[in-house]
């Protein structure tokens, strides 16, 4: 683990990073991103949190020590994305991530998927810590400063696993993004397209050295999702996800560049629900 | 009549509120994305029928999925279509 020292910084992304967002060929809407603003100013005590998220082997290691069966093994089904969209699948969990049969043990230095909330926070407490708060993992990702990624503010897609990098041709529009993934379902299947974890350090590495910040795997935090302003105009149903939701940070290997920045915010159901794209790291009291 | 509410994002215009008939909660979804074909894919599997692991509220309730079936929207209410990982 890295120890992160204590500090008072400004949490979320200043009204620039949303204009910047609205010039870039996206074409997501500018309220679809407002949860990330206004900035606040957070203090945090000295705390220590994972260089890398946690692999599948050991997570491997934490089922074998205690027997525990995560959500999706419990359900008998995992979600995936196939060719047409999310998918509830027989037989996908974190051994098996695309189905039956596409279990690997070159897998075992990836981070672990199919994680709900009460899978990572599990995991969490046999190892005698704690998944990280929404603060605490936007600190570690970007430093006081404000970057948009872990490494500063100029994109490049050779230092994070993003869709971007698996696509050849650019992707901007979701129609674009779904030529790609269909390509990639034709001839793997819906298998998660995660890297071994530290295979981008450490040029993509943060400030503090913590690596795939950006992409590879959704992060669960602790954090119960709330805005940062109740004033804050933003989506409704995002809204609506407030006070119910967990947050989820860093974005994944399906997203593009603007869902891997360290202010980005997403809001997952925590009651069970997962997908192939969901893992987690774990912080601890300094 | 009802309101719904969805993500800004699952069609080009940004729109996120529409109205539909009131009714049995999963009739209404399924109106409803057939009216709006853009968000078939969202809101309903192959068969037709309503995806469970998109969370619905009806009004600030959240509605578990083995209750869905027998939910039923009263005229005036408001549906709020929430995807399992909301904004990004």
């Amino acid at each position: 683990m890295l120890l992160i020292p204590g500090a008072l910084f400004d949490q979320g992304s200043p009204p620039a990073a949303l204009d910047w967002l609205m010039s870039q060929d996206q074409p997501l809407p500018r309220i679809w991103f407002a949860d990330e603003t206004p900035q606040r100013p957070v203090a945090l005590a000295p705390y220590r949190i994972d260089r890398y998220p946690v692999t599948v082997a050991r997570f491997r290691a934490f089922v074998q020590a205690t027997g525990f069966r995560t959500d999706a093994e419990d359900r008998g089904f995992g979600l995936v994305y196939d060719e047409h969209g999310w998918i509830e699948r027989s037989g996908v969990h974190w051994q098996e991530p695309g189905g039956p049969g596409t279990g690997s043990v070159a897998a075992d230095n990836h981070p672990v998927v199919h994680m709900s909330w009460r899978d990572a926070s599990a995991y969490a407490q046999w190892a005698g810590k704690r998944l990280p708060t929404e603060p605490e993992w936007e600190y570690a990702a970007r430093g006081a400063e404000f970057r948009l990624w872990p490494w500063g503010d100029d994109w490049d897609d050779k230092r994070a696993n993003t869709a971007e990098l698996h696509a050849t041709n650019g992707l901007t529009t979701l129609e674009a993004w779904q030529q790609w993934w269909q390509t990639v379902c034709r001839r793997d299947g819906p298998l998660p397209q995660t890297t071994a974890v530290g295979s981008f350090s450490p040029q993509g590495d943060s400030p503090f050295g913590c690596a795939d910040m950006a992409g590879n795997v959704y992060e669960w935090t602790s954090t119960l999702s709330q805005l940062y302003d109740e004033a804050t105009v933003c989506d409704p149903t995002v809204r609506k996800a407030m006070g119910t939701y967990r947050v989820i940070r860093g974005g994944s290997w399906m997203n593009l560049r603007y869902q891997v920045r360290c202010s980005e915010r997403m809001h997952g159901d925590p009651l069970g629900w997962s997908s192939f794209a969901h893992g987690f790291r774990c912080a601890q009291d300094a | 009549m009802v309101r719904i509410q969805v993500p800004s994002v699952w069609n080009p215009e940004g729109r996120t509120d529409f109205e539909a008939d009131e009714g049995p909660l999963p009739e209404v979804i399924r109106r409803f994305a057939e009216a709006y074909p853009v968000m078939r894919r969202r809101l309903l599997d192959a068969a037709g029928e309503p995806l469970l692991y998109v969370n619905v509220c009806v009004g600030d309730e959240l509605i578990p999925r083995h209750l869905r079936r027998d939910t039923v929207v009263p005229a005036g209410a408001t549906v709020t279509i929430i995807a399992p990982m909301a904004g990004g």
